[in-house]
C-alpha cells in the first residue's frame, strides 16, 4: 500500500503487483498452505521492487520499516498457519509476541544500517560481488538444508 | 530426536535470496535492506540451532478403577537440553477423557528445567488400557526447526465394568459338595430344619428333639438340610455385537458378567468364565477374590472377533462346564451358531439360563416400508428363537433400555418356579 501510494509513476502497476500477492497470501490462509504464503509475500514485495525501480532519486528512508513490516507479516502468517492443538496460557504467547516486536526492531535497525552504508560507499565492481556471492550463499544454504531435511 | 526444518526456513532463505538478486538487478540498496531480515534469521536458525534432549516419567495414582471413577495422571518432564517451545501429546485411548489438565500442552523449558504435568481422566469405558506414552515436539525460538520424539512410559491401567443393581441372584437347581449358602435337598449337618427320625446309637444329643420326644415317648431327633455351594458359569457370546454412536450390546454383557460373578462369588459359589465366538477363552471354576480379579480381568480382554468358522461347545474344555453347573449365557441373540451351541448345552442337561442383551435400541429405525418389513421380520425371527429355548426348558429373559438386570433375573427366576411346579 505505501508503495502504491507513495510512487507517482504507474501507481496502477505497483498496486496490481501489491494485490497479486495479497491476494495468494490469503489463499494461502484460506487453504490453510504454509508453502503457498512465501509467494503471497514476495508478491508484495515485488510490487516494493516495481516501485523502486521506477522511481528515480535517493534513497528510500522508510525501506527500514518497509522491511520489518515485511518480516513481521511473513512472521505473523506462519504462525497462524501453525497447525498445533496445544494450549499453554498467556505466557508462551507474550514471549512469542515480544519475540515478534523485537525481530521487528532488529530488522528495522540493520535495515538503516544498510541503508546509511549503501548511501555512503560508492557503486563499485566489488560491492556487486559481495551481492553476488551473499546471493550464492543464500541458495548454497537453502540446498544444504534440503539435503539434510530430516536427521 | 528427530530434526526437520520447518517451511518458514526454507521461506526466508528463499526470499532472502530474492530480495538480493532483485537488488542486483535494480541496483537499489534497499532491497538489501528488505533481504537482510530474512537472510539474518535463517543464519540465525542455522547457528543457533540446539537438539533439544528430555526424560520422562509417567505416574498413575492407581492401576485399577471402575468405569466412571476418575484417574490422575502426573508427568515428570525433565529437560537435560531445552527448548523455546515444547509441545507434549500424551497419547490416550478413546475411553479415557480428559476431565482437568490441557492434553496437548505448551511450556517453555530452559537447560535443566523440570516441569510436572497433571492430568485428571475419566474412564468412560472399561477394558485394559496402558498410558503413558508421550509425544514430544519442540521448536526453536525462530521457529525455523522442530525436534520430534516419543518417549514410552507406559504402564497399565485397568477400568472394571460398574456394576449392574441385583437384588437376588438365581438359584442353581443342583448344589455340590463344598460348604456354601444354598440349602441343599440332601440331610447332613444345617441350620435348616428337614425332618425327625427316631434317634438311633451315634446320634449327637443336641439333636434330639425333645417336644417329640415327649410326645412319642421315646427320643427322636431333628434332621437338617446341609448347606451348599454350587457351580456357576458365566458364558459369553462375543460372535457379534451390534454397535451404534459408541453404544454396544457388548458393555451391558460385560457389566452383568461382572455384577453376577462377583455376587456369586460373595456366596462362596464356584464362579467360572467362557467366552464363546470368534476366539475361544475360558477360567476354570474356581472361589474366592483372586478368582474375582481373574474372571474380571480376562473380561476385559473380551473382544468381538469376527470368524465364519462353525464353533460349537465341544470345543470348551469338559472341566470348565462341570455337569450341574448353573450356566448363565448373556447373548444379543445375534448369530445362529450361539442359539445351536445353547440348545446344544441344554440338551447336554446343563441348567441352562439366557439373558438376551437385547439389541432394539441400537438399529435404526426403518425409514422405508421395504426396511419396516425387514424389521418386523427380523423381530420376528428373535421372537421364534425365544420360543424354541422356552420349548427346550431354557428360560430367556430380555434385558434392554427400559427394563434392569433385576427385573430379567427375576423374570427367569419365576420362569424356572413355574417349570418346576410343571415338571419341565
Amino acid at each position: 500500500m505505501y508503495a502504491a501510494a507513495a510512487g507517482d509513476r504507474l501507481p496502477q502497476v505497483v498496486a496490481g503487483v501489491g494485490a497479486a500477492g495479497c491476494a495468494l497470501m490469503a489463499v494461502a490462509f484460506l487453504v490453510r498452505r504454509p508453502s503457498v504464503l512465501p509467494v503471497g509475500l514476495a508478491g508484495v514485495g515485488a510490487a516494493y521492487a516495481v516501485f523502486l525501480s521506477l522511481r528515480s532519486g535517493a534513497v528510500d528512508a522508510r525501506a527500514p520499516i518497509v522491511a520489518a513490516a515485511l518480516f513481521v507479516a511473513a512472521e505473523a502468517g506462519f504462525w497462524s498457519l501453525e497447525r498445533t492443538a496445544a494450549r499453554g496460557g498467556t505466557a508462551p504467547m507474550a514471549r512469542r509476541i515480544a519475540t515478534l516486536v523485537g525481530s521487528a526492531a532488529v530488522a528495522a535497525l540493520v535495515g538503516s544500517l544498510i541503508l546509511v552504508l549503501a548511501t555512503g560507499v560508492a557503486g563499485s565492481v566489488a560491492l556487486e560481488a559481495i551481492g553476488v556471492a551473499a546471493a550464492a550463499v543464500t541458495l548454497a544454504a537453502i540446498a544444504l538444508l534440503a539435503s539434510r531435511a530430516s536427521v | 530426536m528427530r530434526r526437520s526444518a520447518t517451511p518458514k526456513l526454507g521461506a526466508y532463505a528463499g526470499l532472502g535470496a530474492l530480495a538480493l538478486l532483485a537488488a542486483l538487478a535494480t541496483r537499489r540498496p534497499e532491497l538489501v535492506a528488505i533481504a537482510a531480515p530474512f537472510v539474518l534469521a535463517a543464519v540465525a536458525g542455522l547457528t543457533l540451532i540446539r537438539r533439544p534432549a528430555f526424560d520422562a516419567t509417567v505416574e498413575l495414582d492407581r492401576e485399577r478403577a471402575l468405569e466412571g471413577d476418575e484417574v490422575e495422571v502426573r508427568v515428570s518432564l525433565v529437560a537435560a537440553v531445552g527448548a523455546e517451545r515444547v509441545e507434549v501429546l500424551l497419547e490416550l485411548p478413546r475411553e479415557l477423557e480428559v476431565e482437568s489438565g490441557d492434553n496437548p500442552v505448551l511450556l517453555r523449558l530452559a537447560d535443566g528445567e523440570r516441569r510436572e504435568l497433571t492430568l485428571r481422566l475419566r474412564c468412560t469405558r472399561w477394558g485394559a488400557f496402558r498410558i503413558g506414552r508421550l509425544y514430544v515436539r519442540t521448536h526453536d525460538a525462530l521457529g525455523l526447526f522442530r525436534h520430534e520424539t516419543a518417549l514410552d512410559r507406559r504402564l497399565p491401567l485397568r477400568v472394571y465394568p460398574s456394576e449392574e443393581s441385583v437384588r437376588a441372584l438365581l438359584r442353581p437347581l443342583e448344589t455340590q459338595v463344598f460348604a456354601g449358602n444354598y440349602v441343599a435337598r440332601e440331610k447332613s449337618e444345617g441350620i435348616e430344619f428337614a425332618d425327625l427320625r427316631p434317634f438311633v446309637a451315634g446320634d449327637r444329643v443336641r439333636h434330639v428333639n425333645w417336644r417329640a420326644s415327649a410326645r412319642r415317648g421315646e427320643l427322636w431327633v431333628n434332621e437338617h438340610h446341609a448347606e451348599r455351594n454350587a457351580d456357576v458359569v458365566i458364558l459369553l457370546d462375543s460372535f457379534a455385537e451390534a454397535r451404534r454412536a459408541g453404544r454396544t450390546t457388548l458393555d451391558p454383557a460385560l457389566r452383568a458378567a461382572a455384577t453376577l460373578t462377583a455376587r456369586y462369588l460373595r456366596e462362596k459359589d464356584r464362579v467360572g468364565f467362557v467366552t464363546f465366538g470368534g476366539s475361544l477363552n475360558w477360567l476354570l471354576p474356581s472361589t474366592g477374590a483372586v478368582q474375582l480379579y481373574r474372571m474380571v480381568d480376562a473380561m476385559l480382554d473380551t473382544q468381538i472377533v469376527l470368524s465364519y468358522a462353525w464353533r460349537d461347545v465341544s470345543t470348551v474344555p469338559r472341566r470348565t462346564l462341570p455337569p450341574q453347573a448353573l450356566v448363565l449365557a448373556l447373548t444379543p441373540l445375534l448369530d445362529e451358531r450361539s442359539e445351536t451351541a445353547l440348545l446344544d448345552l441344554r440338551a447336554r442337561g446343563f441348567d441352562l439360563v439366557v439373558i438376551e442383551i437385547s439389541p432394539l435400541s441400537l438399529v435404526p429405525r426403518p425409514q422405508d416400508e421395504l426396511s419396516e418389513v425387514a424389521h418386523r421380520l427380523w423381530r420376528l425371527r428373535r421372537d421364534a428363537v425365544r420360543g424354541r429355548f422356552e420349548r427346550a426348558g431354557i428360560p430367556v429373559a430380555v434385558w434392554g433400555d427400559e427394563t434392569s438386570l433385576a427385573a430379567a433375573l427375576e423374570e427367569v427366576g419365576s420362569f424356572r418356579r413355574r417349570a418346576r411346579a410343571v415338571g419341565v
